[in-house]
């Protein structure tokens, strides 16, 4: 077997986090190379590295005998490395052979060559056995594993010679996983390399030849997949157990309920939910990306469909809305801080504030500026949140202090239940540390918090439950004071 | 943390880009009163106003839909549509000035309220639905008159609204000054101005922080409805009779006094005060080209190079951020 593609030394940091230290790896031709590691391991800025979309800091890659550094993914396209990444970049609206031929189109001085366009579109299909999808249709109407099949038949027509596929099963059902599989095992006999980036287990036992654990930034180990097990994965993934201390003592929860689930569904993504949640207890809820975790959160707070089931809110029924979640006292810090969380272009005062305007007014409806000014400055001392003044617009502000001002408003609305999701994604280590003490200082005024994240660590070392969902559905609830990473992690792979 | 760092060139072009308008608008000032010995009478800026006071009030109303993020293409057809009803009202019916020009407003008012409910329940985009309701306005406008002006002596009931005086000062400039002053405390001072800037800066966040975003624009395209509907019955003053095409000359000046006020087409930002003086800017350029003896259609081809230029200039002080 020959070396197609080689990393040697390559590392790679952002603010507050090595997400790369000095990997080095082989991948062999013609074989399908699995990439496991939990969230943050690294997993994705390898990915993005290889794709062209971000540089090393130091170290070297080589490609096909030769030095590869792409200046950006289009480069890395024509050297012949295509990446498929968990979202799909398809035109809904245009057909099957546009598609597989878009940015590459077959031309004479401009003029589409349509008739090659077919057949490049055809060829690409049959290579992948998937001649029965029309070549008129229009993507739009596929389903998501027929989505997936023309990205790569895109990536085929692009000559890929190493084919990143992220998370390729992340939205497919079982009966579309298969042909996936199929298709996956004859790209290797015809000669294409799979990198298969994933967090399921049992798929990379089904299909990979070697496999490389990533854990911290650091590469664990690459292996022959014949000479490891899943627990032997798992123990890797995990790696040196993290110190406990980082994260404060939690205190005792009162045994009062405030919200309970019944039998919550949204069509497909998760599926009878029941949970009962107290006062002052921080509630955990993890699972793999696409285990509906996310969409749970988003849920609670009516920014995601019910279909069935209810919410009941001390013991009341509750139809959620940002609205009325606010008159409830529910704050909630979404996940996509600068697109949900913080109005970027407005004061900081104006964000910590705007959820209590209406309380701070005189008749008809003047705001008082001096208590909205009061009621910020708390705010901004509490969290501790770096800005030179008040009337600082938040799009200044570094990214763990945005977060800090996304919830400084629910702080300031005297939220009783904390909806947080992904708090700590994408800020720095300081910061996070931060957020975690505030978690358990309002725990123990007793209000109550819902954290939905991804990261283990952060699960265990602040839950007092844990749910764990896993294809929609609630796999475990563990005791966040009994149990441990390997058994969370375990139960994210549905075990 | 990340600080911004303009150089010079950024900052200069910043001020150029946020006041584009009132240098140009100062240049053709300079420019009118030394050219001519009419224009920087007091007769001559009272005239200048007193044409602006229809478009601003109207403007308001639009700069109010802007600033959400929308747009309101209806406003002259609604502005013609209402001053009809009104009109009609009084001259075939002859219903008292006060109770006409009450349903006048309310028209508009209805209308705008359709306009917020087409935009945020049936979630039309804003242009195409008051494009919608643009021509079905229109048409009404049409069916209701047959085509004839409505006119009569009882509508010198309400000339003064639109052609009295107090002392020296046209009536309807002092309306026009009113209303700035109460929207300018409406969106500087309360919640609603408030929560008016937090939808057009980010709709999602300003609706996830708990603002009950439909029902404060369906509000704001009602207020917009009110304004305009005033706005026709001080139209229907001014011309001492209503036609069902009188509305469409407004559309035109109003759309571009907002947006050369600096509201931005996505909204979110702003200052109403830019709106006044945009109107008056669009009013002194075609007062200044009628002193300077420049022909009527030349006037368009003026007015639309200088949205144009303040545009560019907007967008070029977006870019360099």
């Amino acid at each position: 077997m020959t070396t197609i593609l080689s990393l040697k030394n390559i590392s790679r940091s952002f603010p507050g986090v090595q997400a790369l230290d000095d990997i080095s790896l082989e991948v062999e031709q013609g074989t399908i190379h699995a990439l496991v590691g939990a969230n943050g391991a690294g997993k994705s800025t390898l990915m993005k590295i290889l794709s062209g979309a971000l540089a090393p800091d130091s170290g070297e890659m080589i490609f096909e005998n030769a030095p590869y550094a792409p200046a950006d993914p289009s480069a890395a396209i024509k050297d012949g490395i295509a990446t498929i990444y968990q979202e799909l970049n398809l035109l809904p609206t245009r057909t099957v052979t546009a598609n597989i031929n878009v940015g590459k189109e077959p031309n004479h001085f401009g003029i589409l060559d349509e008739k090659t366009e077919r057949q490049k579109a055809a060829s690409a299909l049959a290579q992948l056995n998937a001649s029965y999808i029309p070549l008129q249709a229009l993507v739009g109407n596929l389903k998501v594993g027929e989505k997936q099949i023309i990205e790569i038949a895109k990536a085929l027509v692009g000559k890929c010679k190493l084919l990143i596929l992220d998370e390729p099963t992340a939205a497919l059902n079982d009966s579309e996983i298969i042909p996936l599989f199929n298709i996956i095992k004859d790209l290797k006999n015809q000669g294409v390399t799979i990198l298969y980036v994933s967090h399921r287990l049992k798929e990379i036992f089904a299909l990979a030849d070697v496999v490389t654990v990533l854990c911290d930034g650091k590469l664990v180990v690459t292996s022959l997949i014949n000479q490891v097990t899943p627990d032997i994965l798992i123990n890797h993934m995990t790696g040196r157990k993290k110190i406990k201390s980082a994260f404060p003592e939690k205190n005792k929860v009162i045994k009062e309920e405030v919200l309970r689930l019944e039998h919550l569904s949204s069509s497909m993504v998760f599926k009878d939910i029941n949970l009962s949640i107290h006062r002052g207890e921080v509630i955990g809820i993890t699972g793999l990306a696409g285990s509906g975790k996310v969409e749970l959160g988003k849920a609670l707070i009516g920014d995601f469909p019910i279909n069935s089931g209810q919410v009941f809110l001390q013991g009341i029924p509750f139809k959620p809305s940002p609205a009325k979640a606010k008159s409830a006292h529910i704050g909630y810090m979404p996940e996509d801080r600068k697109k949900e969380g913080v109005l970027e272009e407005l004061s900081v005062q104006r964000n910590i504030s705007l959820p209590s305007l209406s309380d701070l007014t005189q008749f008809p409806g003047f705001i008082l500026f001096n208590k909205e000014r009061e009621l910020a400055q708390q705010g901004v001392e509490e969290l501790d949140i770096k800005t030179p003044s008040l009337k600082q617009i938040v799009r200044n502000l570094s990214g763990g202090n945005q977060q800090k001002v996304s919830l400084a408003k629910w702080l300031a609305t005297n939220s009783e239940i904390l909806l947080l999701i992904e708090p700590t994604q994408g800020i720095d280590v300081g910061v996070k540390f931060e957020i975690y003490e505030l978690i358990h200082k309002l725990s123990a005024q007793g209000k109550t918090i819902i954290l939905v994240s991804s990261e283990i660590s952060e699960i265990i070392g602040l839950a007092h439950s844990i749910v764990v969902l896993f294809n929609g559905q609630i796999q475990a609830i563990l005791d966040g004071n009994q149990t441990n990473e390997e058994e969370v992690l375990q139960a994210t792979f549905g075990k | 943390m990340r600080y911004q760092r303009k150089n010079n060139s950024q900052k200069v072009l910043q001020i150029i880009g946020e006041n584009g308008y009132i240098f140009i608008f100062a240049l053709w000032f300079i420019f009118l009163s030394f050219k001519t010995d009419t224009f920087l009478t007091s007769q001559n800026i009272l005239t200048v106003l007193r044409q602006g006071a229809i478009v601003s009030i109207a403007a308001i109303g639009e700069m109010l839909v802007m600033l959400l993020g929308g747009m309101d293409v209806s406003v002259g057809a609604l502005l013609g549509f209402s001053g009809i009803v009104g009109a009609n009202l009084m001259v075939d019916f002859n219903l008292s000035p006060a109770l006409a020009g009450l349903v006048c407003v309310l028209v508009g008012g209805m209308i705008g309220l359709v306009n917020g409910f087409l935009v945020t329940k049936v979630r039309i985009n804003p242009v195409v639905a008051t494009l919608g309701m643009m021509t079905v306005l229109n048409g009404l406008a049409l069916a209701w008159t047959q085509g004839k002006t409505v006119a009569g002596s009882q509508l010198d009931s309400i000339a003064f609204l639109s052609r009295g005086y107090i002392g020296s000062i046209p009536f309807s400039v002092i309306l026009m000054l009113l209303f700035y002053c109460i929207f300018y405390l409406i969106l500087n001072k309360t919640v609603f101005g408030a929560r008016i800037y937090a939808i057009g800066n980010n709709e999602k966040a300003s609706w996830l922080a708990g603002i009950e975003v439909d029902k404060l624009k369906m509000l704001t395209y009602t207020i917009a409805g009110f304004l305009g509907g005033f706005s026709g019955l001080l139209q229907v003053s001014r011309q001492g009779s209503a036609t069902s095409s009188m509305g469409n000359e407004f559309l035109f000046p109003i759309l571009t006094a907002v947006i050369l006020g600096g509201i931005g087409l996505s909204g979110g930002k702003g200052k109403i005060q830019n709106t006044l003086i945009a109107v008056i800017f669009l009013m002194t350029i075609n007062n200044g080209m009628v002193l300077l003896g420049i022909p009527l259609y030349t006037q368009d081809i003026i007015q639309g190079l200088i949205l144009i230029l303040a545009l560019s200039l907007d967008r070029l002080h977006y870019r360099n951020r």
